[in-house]
């Protein structure tokens, strides 16, 4: 049962301004679930990228099977039946699920001169697969109907329908809810089981307590060593990832609130689907309170944060902020009357991708002073901004401020946009799933920016799907199920079982 | 109103149209922006034009068969076009639109500099007006006695049986085959095309280089409609196949649709100021008719269309 199946040695590699894998050497054996961790920007994506063929190692050497590969497409490391399933999706959005899959290696049919994709025999092919794993998909649906869980099935059968070996996930659960990572890690098991070993990239602690055998950590790029699962606590494991002892005790002083900033009422919300989304929501918060809206994913939760920052349009109800009327405000006018925004997906709406790092802190005060004075830009106070953000929120970039916004690693990412929204000094704060896809550091470090804010009397909305990050942060809980508030309550009088219970539907 | 007339020439317009706009489908489902397709149009048509003066004078006859000659010398022309424009977007990263336009105006003035060179050198006598002999026409028995749209089956160019095999080959090719899929796929998403272990920038430097091939198809097929090939006789046809394509959605059996739509407004129009015999001014008006309908169907329709996600992104495997 010790077989190594894959070895990693001495592997380097640099990005301008960084060197993402620094001399890391690794082995795994075959049939194990092997864990990957280490902080946002620890090189884990990249060294993984490097075992998919997607980026060539500048120094070391890579073996499979005890024999020696060089790796410069994807196509090889199919070949050596490596499977990848990245932290972003690559899937094509208007192709079916059969066609995802066929991609690059496609069936053909003959007759004579011609020969043509044969997607009927592959969707055959996947159903069985789908049924053999447990991966429940329908081969004809198009991608972008489908939800983000089973986008994810597609990767992974992608993966089992050529005959995939060694599987990487990367970051496989922070798009899931609770109860899809539950199912998961019944797959990844199940696999196991099936003789497939297995690489886990995970910020979950926990998760890998449950599922893996060896964990490795990567802190900076090098490797910190690897241990074995069993015998390791999850601290332990948080302390080794940072490098230094976490403390992650979380204090919260009890404060009286003062005024309503936010006090929304009455509030309902399409869709562009035209289906009702919000239903009749009110929800008031107060100067220093941290109100939470727990809820299983899709239940309305993210609309009511969109319509507050002017991203959807309400058909019923009023929103007002600080005693006035912003239902018809346009986003920027919210934003200037003091509203700040951590969108969901930070790639989408939080950032623009191909801007330096710099620009995109400046992104909503560029038309201000400093930024900008009588219409010209300054981009002296510009750079200041940068390396003043960068230094007090720990953002990590090859290039400081200059750096592309699509190079940093997710985590990173998260960080310059709660820098940027925190920065704007605005008297609400709205955070929807600020931690998702963070290590474990850098999550202690955002709920430490959140109550710090909530005790210099913000108000601050909390969209959260951890149920944990709920009850730690939170002042008031409102639980939301099927676009409705079905409860409102201090969470002094509501126990984590109970909110669990309403997040399900249950009313007493 | 001469229906007949409207029918034929409909579809003489069309057809070339339609393979031109299928070149541009081609390039932009593999997510490069194709704005030069009048270019390729026009440099393929010259290619095409200039072979036929140069073996003319050579043989001092002009047979039949020099027509299919120059169809072939005219794809390859267009092809050697998207080459370089291919080279400009997809090796040196140059910026689509900017590169289109620029082999769009290279196009104008090599042919119009080439065209005065070669005739010069080859017949003595320079110009960029070039004389094409007649193409034969055929008409098909039984069919083109149907009335109202008996039109179509009469006075056909050879152009059109060539262009509707090759546009029904190419239908085939892009839907069915697994070039066809991986095509498409790198006009969405070309990571997910680098992650299935395809190069993306081969399939879009081919598909660039199959568009240059169909514009001079178009191209051909068009200079032999005017019986004479000059540099300014092509101008605005490149943009109309873009329109048609755009309104058909970047989809070869609804650009089929447009592009007839467009050929026999044209033909329509054509027609109206035949028989109105009005003055060359008004006349002129309603040549216009095809670019204004077009301006009012993007207006009403470009809302409902989905470009290609990825169009005009270029592809870098180190951006993630
Ligand atoms: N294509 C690239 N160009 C430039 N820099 C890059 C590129 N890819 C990664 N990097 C840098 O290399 C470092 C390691 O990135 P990587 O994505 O491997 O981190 P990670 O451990 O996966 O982090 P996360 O948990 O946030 O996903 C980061 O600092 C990142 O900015
Ligand atoms: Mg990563």
């Amino acid at each position: 049962m010790t077989e190594t199946i894959v070895e990693l040695k001495n592997i380097t590699k640099r990005f301008p301004g960084i060197v993402a894998n620094d001399d890391v050497t690794l082995d795994i054996r075959k049939g194990e679930i092997f864990a990957l961790l280490g902080e946002n920007g620890a090189g884990k994506s990249t060294l993984m990228s490097i075992l998919f063929g997607m980026y060539e190692p500048d120094e070391g050497q890579i073996f499979v099977r005890g024999e020696k590969v060089r790796l410069t497409s994807s196509k090889d490391a199919a070949a050596l039946s490596i499977g990848m399933v990245h932290q972003h999706f690559k899937l094509v959005s208007n192709y079916t699920i059969t066609e995802n899959i066929v991609l690059g290696d496609e069936p053909l049919k003959r007759l004579g001169p011609l020969s043509w994709v044969d997607l009927k025999g592959a969707s055959e092919k996947i159903r069985s697969l789908s049924l053999e794993y447990g991966l429940e998909v329908n081969p004809d649906d198009k991608i972008e109907d489908l939800p983000v869980s089973t986008q994810q099935r597609v990767e992974i059968l992608k993966m089992l329908y050529r005959d995939a070996e060694i599987l990487i996930f990367d970051e496989p659960t922070s798009v899931l809810t609770p109860q899809e990572i539950e199912y998961l890690l019944e797959i990844m098991e199940e696999l196991r089981r099936g003789g497939k070993t297995i690489i886990l990239i995970s910020h979950k602690l926990e998760e890998i307590k449950q599922v893996a055998d060896r964990c490795a950590i990567l802190l900076h790029g090098k490797l910190v060593g690897v241990y074995d699962v069993a015998t390791t606590t999850t601290q332990r494991m948080a302390n080794l990832m940072v490098g230094k002892e976490l403390d992650f005790s979380i204090d919260k002083t009890e404060h009286d609130f003062g005024e309503v900033v936010l006090d929304v009422s009455d509030l309902t919300v399409y869709n562009e689907q035209k289906v009702k989304v919000v239903d009749n929501v009110s929800l008031k918060v107060r100067q220093g309170e941290i109100l939470a809206i727990a809820g299983v994913s899709g239940n309305g939760q993210v609309d009511i944060a969109d319509a507050i920052a002017g991203l959807q349009n309400i058909s019923a109800g009023s929103i007002s902020f600080k005693g006035e009327d912003i239902s018809r405000l346009t986003i920027k006018e919210r934003i200037t009357k003091g509203i700040s925004y951590i969108p969901e997906d930070r790639q989408k709406e939080g950032l623009i991708m191909d801007l330096t790092l710099r620009d995109n802190l400046a992104i909503k005060t560029f038309d201000r002073e400093p930024f900008s004075k009588k219409g010209i830009l300054q981009p002296e106070s510009f750079e200041q901004q940068a390396e003043d953000l960068i230094r007090r929120y720990d953002i990590r970039s090859g290039q400081g401020g200059q750096t592309l916004t699509r190079s940093m690693s997710g985590g990173n990412q998260q960080k310059a946009i709660i820098a940027r929204e925190v920065e704007l000094d605005s008297d609400l704060l709205i955070f929807v799933q600020p931690t998702r896809g963070l290590d474990v550091g850098a999550i202690a470090n955002i709920h430490q920016q959140i109550l710090e804010q909530r005790d210099l009397g913000k108000a601050i909305l909390l969209v959260s799907l951890e149920l944990d990050e709920v009850m730690a942060l939170a002042d008031t809980i409102s639980v939301a199920f099927r676009g409705q508030i079905l409860k409102t309550d201090s969470v002094h009088n509501l126990s984590k079982e109970e909110v669990g219970q309403y997040m399900m539907g249950v009313t007493q | 109103m001469n229906i007949d007339k409207i029918m034929t020439d409909g579809l003489s317009f069309s057809l070339p149209l339609f393979i031109m706009a299928i070149g541009g489908i081609y390039s932009e489902r593999s997510g490069v922006t194709m704005l030069s397709i009048e270019g390729f149009q026009g440099f393929g048509a010259f290619t095409g034009a200039i072979t036929v003066v140069i073996l003319r004078t050579a043989m001092g006859s002009s047979p039949n068969w020099l027509i299919y000659v120059a169809t072939l010398a005219s794809v390859l022309g267009g092809m050697l076009l998207a080459l370089l424009n291919a080279l400009m977007v997809i090796k040196l990263k140059s910026k689509m639109t900017i590169a289109g336009v620029v082999v769009n105006i290279l196009a104008v003035a090599l042919t119009s500099f080439l065209s005065s060179v070669i005739t010069g050198a080859v017949t003595g006598q320079a110009t960029n007006k070039i004389q094409l002999g007649v193409s034969p026409r055929y008409t098909i028995p039984y069919l083109s006695e149907i009335p109202v749209i008996g039109g179509l089956f009469q006075n056909i160019y050879p152009f059109a049986f060539i262009i509707i095999v090759v546009a029904l080959l190419a239908w085939y090719v892009l839907y069915k085959t697994s070039y066809g899929l991986r095509l498409r796929a790198g006009g969405d998403n070309p990571h997910s095309l680098d992650a299935a272990g395809v190069d993306v920038n081969k399939i879009r430097f081919s598909a660039v280089v199959l568009a240059g091939g169909f514009a001079g198809l178009g191209g051909i097929a068009f200079t032999y409609m005017m019986a004479n090939f000059s540099p300014s006789s092509y101008v605005g046809y490149g943009y109309l196949a873009i329109a048609a394509l755009i309104f058909g959605n970047w989809n070869i059996r609804t650009t089929f649709w447009t592009s007839m739509f467009f050929g026999f407004s044209r033909s329509f129009s054509d027609q109206l100021v035949n028989e109105l015999g009005m003055s060359s001014n008004y006349s002129d008006l309603f040549s216009v008719m095809p670019y204004v309908l077009t301006l009012i169907v993007l207006i009403f329709f470009s809302k409902h269309n989905r470009p290609p996600r990825a169009l005009g992104e270029h592809f870098d495997k180190g951006k993630r």
